[in-house]
């Protein structure tokens, strides 16, 4: 299954991606109508800087297992198994932001949305543009992401492998044996080193 | 096999669920006391508070029990258990009348006795003992508010603050309160308030140290707390304590040690949490506040389990054994301790306290360690930026981050969760990770 990966090492920071995310999670899809919506369309891709000031875009690495699915009070995060795709379902969101404590990743925002019920704040990252995937487009950021640091393919099973093992270092995973504790996301980070030098 | 859970709070839930995931074949019995269908015990504040409606508690379907096959044993409280022989006891009442409008109150005095050598005179007279066998047990059976000393403890309107029912007796009789007294400044006594505030109540809270929720903040976003709720109307007195209650039927006035006395029309009570454990042998399974767990979540008694609230395991960030009563706690100990009864070996890493608090304009986040001892492997950096009511404090000890308070821009939290939980050295400068700009790639240099 394709999915959107990310290649920090290419982005130039020029953060079209935010501004194509936002549009199509506007009411209208439209650049311009959508600065006139109430509320405002946010984007859920977010291009921060590295400690050098390289450009890195962060988005939800729907993990499997995902720690903020565990975290979340109501149970409003879940799991569409088809699409293999973590959602938060907006009508259950309580905006307690235990989920911001759970995601390694620091990719969930809290405020309102066209998706939610009107002046309600609720918990909002990525969906890997389902909408627009359902009408056979590509998710919007790779669209319109020229360096291609956002791709939209089959995943590599390190990548895979990486994502997932960050997520299990907050969450008690049931296909994991006896693991040293403390060791994960220290090794995968270093993996991570290895492996984004080699893709260089 | 044969399974049993005492307890069908969010650990016994999610142990239920995650053995069902490795044995279709086992018999499950679940027993509890409450008989509300699985529902999320901290969004009872949030009944309280108004945001969030009663019947929307429920984080499992009034199926549950049928769906996974467990034998729900519902409406009963484990009395015992038989370690020799590998049974659970329950000690049916005998047909007495229960002391109706105050049994909350009375089962917590009845249960404090017991914890403290017992007293037949309070407990239920002997009735038919009922016993489950089991070969593997967990016991989830979570914490009990930890009762006041005072007189006047069986008025009517003095409420703690646990589960359901007790919001649901609140509510009832909030439509003719006007003054509302809070007894403790921790999580659920902080909440208690909160709420009542949010509800248009004059509230009145007492607390021991001079800003609410000391276990969980530093002095600082303590202060920042008390602001917050003070500009909402909330009257705290520090130092104090009640040393009764007067009224007629009803709570009308509480006396404090300072000899003043305070007119409230309601009190709720809380002062932290003590493990549920009266019916637990101590001669056998070995306790400290908690049931202790090793990293599989099992107790010294092979087979024997225990999870959440009630268990006590090494607490990551302070080293030390340690009860971690909250919820995340409670659903990854519950999970790991399922798995660990169904055979499959995982370990658990051990316990981290945490909390994210929203009111009004503050958004808190806490983990770990944030008052740290004065001992020079810890160093601490924070930052502030009071315009935009900002606040930033990290607690190192050596090159591992050990706990941190955030207040307000707390998006990026997680990621100094994740640091804690797996002891990761930080390589980089510690300055950089108090900025607003600081995120997940910054650590991968
Ligand atoms: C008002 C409030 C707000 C909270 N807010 C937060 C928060 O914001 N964040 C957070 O992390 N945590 C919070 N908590 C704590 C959190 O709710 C608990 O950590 C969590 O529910 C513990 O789950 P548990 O399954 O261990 O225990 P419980 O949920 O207490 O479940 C134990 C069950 O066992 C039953 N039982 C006990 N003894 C017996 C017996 N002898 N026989 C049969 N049944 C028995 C009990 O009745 C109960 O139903 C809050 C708690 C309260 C009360
Ligand atoms: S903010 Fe919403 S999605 Fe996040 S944990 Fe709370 S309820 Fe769940």
């Amino acid at each position: 299954m394709k999915k959107v990966v990310v290649h920090p090492e290419r982005c130039v920071g020029c953060m079209q991606c935010m501004i194509a995310c936002a549009t199509a999670h506007s009411q209208t899809k439209n650049l311009f109508s959508a600065t006139l919506e109430d509320p405002l369309p946010r984007p859920r891709v977010h291009v921060g800087a590295g400690l050098y000031g390289e450009g890195f875009p962060n988005r939800c690495r729907h993990c499997d297992p995902a720690p903020c699915m565990f975290a979340c009070l109501p149970g409003a995060i879940y799991r569409d198994w088809e699409t293999d795709t973590v959602l938060i379902d907006p009508d259950k969101c309580i905006n307690c932001a235990s989920c911001a404590m759970a995601c390694p990743f620091g990719v969930i925002r809290y405020h309102e949305d066209a998706s939610a019920p009107l002046k309600k704040t609720v918990a909002v990252k990525c969906d890997n543009c389902l909408e627009r995937q359902n009408q056979g487009l590509i998710p919007a950021c790779v669209e319109v992401c020229k360096s291609r640091a956002l791709t939209f393919e089959d995943p590599s099973d390190a990548m895979k492998r990486k994502t997932n093992e960050v997520a299990q270092s907050l969450s008690s995973d049931t296909s994991r044996i006896e693991i040293a504790p403390g060791f994960t996301l220290l090794n995968t980070i270093k993996r991570t080193q290895v492996e984004l030098k080699i893709e260089n | 096999m044969k399974y049993v859970i005492i307890g069908n709070g969010v650990a016994g839930i999610q142990a239920a669920e995650t053995i069902r995931q490795f044995d279709s074949e086992g018999s499950i019995t679940m027993i509890g006391d409450e008989t509300f269908p699985p529902y999320c015990r901290p969004m009872i504040s949030l009944a309280l508070e108004g945001s969030v409606d009663q019947d929307k508690l429920h984080i499992r379907s009034a199926g549950f029990y049928d769906d996974l096959n467990i034998r729900p044993v519902l409406g009963k409280r484990v009395t015992g258990i038989d370690v020799d022989n590998k049974k659970v006891l329950i000690q049916e009442k005998s047909a007495r009348p229960s002391l109706q409008a105050s049994s909350t109150i009375m089962d917590l005095i009845c249960k404090l006795l017991s914890i403290f050598g017992g007293d037949p005179g309070t407990e239920p007279r002997r009735g038919s003992e009922t016993g489950f066998e089991f070969d593997k047990l967990l016991i989830a059976t979570g914490a009990d508010p930890r009762p006041v000393k005072a007189t006047g403890l069986n008025l009517k309107n003095i409420f703690y603050m646990r589960t359901e029912v007790h919001v649901r007796q609140m509510l009832e009789i909030l439509p003719g309160a006007k003054n509302a007294l809070v007894l403790g400044g921790g999580l659920v006594g902080f909440k208690a308030a909160y709420g009542l505030l949010c509800r248009g109540l004059h509230v009145t809270m007492l607390i021991r140290s001079d800003y609410p929720l000391s276990m969980q903040v530093d002095e600082k976003a303590g202060r920042m707390i008390l602001d917050q709720l003070s500009e909402h109307g909330l009257e705290v007195k520090v130092g104090v304590e009640v040393t009764g209650f007067e009224g007629i039927k009803k709570v009308e006035r509480a006396n404090l040690s300072d000899k003043t006395a305070i007119a409230c029309d309601m009190v709720v009570v809380g002062k932290g949490v003590l493990p549920a454990l009266s019916f637990v042998p101590r001669d056998k399974i070995q306790a400290d506040l908690g049931i202790l767990v090793d990293q599989h979540m099992e107790t010294n008694i092979p087979g024997i389990f225990a999870a959440g609230d009630v268990a006590q395991s090494v607490d990551i960030a302070r080293k030390i054994s340690w009860v971690n009563a909250i919820w995340p706690e409670a659903v990854e100990q519950g999970r790991i301790a399922g798995m660990n009864m169904a055979g499959r070996q995982t370990a658990y890493k051990g316990s981290l306290s945490r909390n994210v608090i929203r009111i009004f304009d503050l958004d808190v986040m806490t983990a770990g360690l944030v008052n740290p001892p004065s001992d020079p492997s810890y160093e601490v950096v924070s930052s502030d930026n009071l315009r935009l009511n900002i606040y930033r404090k990290l607690v190192f000890r050596n090159d591992k981050l050990a706990g941190f308070v955030m207040v307000n821009a707390i998006e990026q939290g997680g990621i100094l969760m994740s640091l804690i939980k797996n002891e990761i050295p930080v390589k980089i400068p510690k300055a950089a990770m108090l900025e607003p700009s600081f995120n997940y790639n910054q650590l991968m240099m």
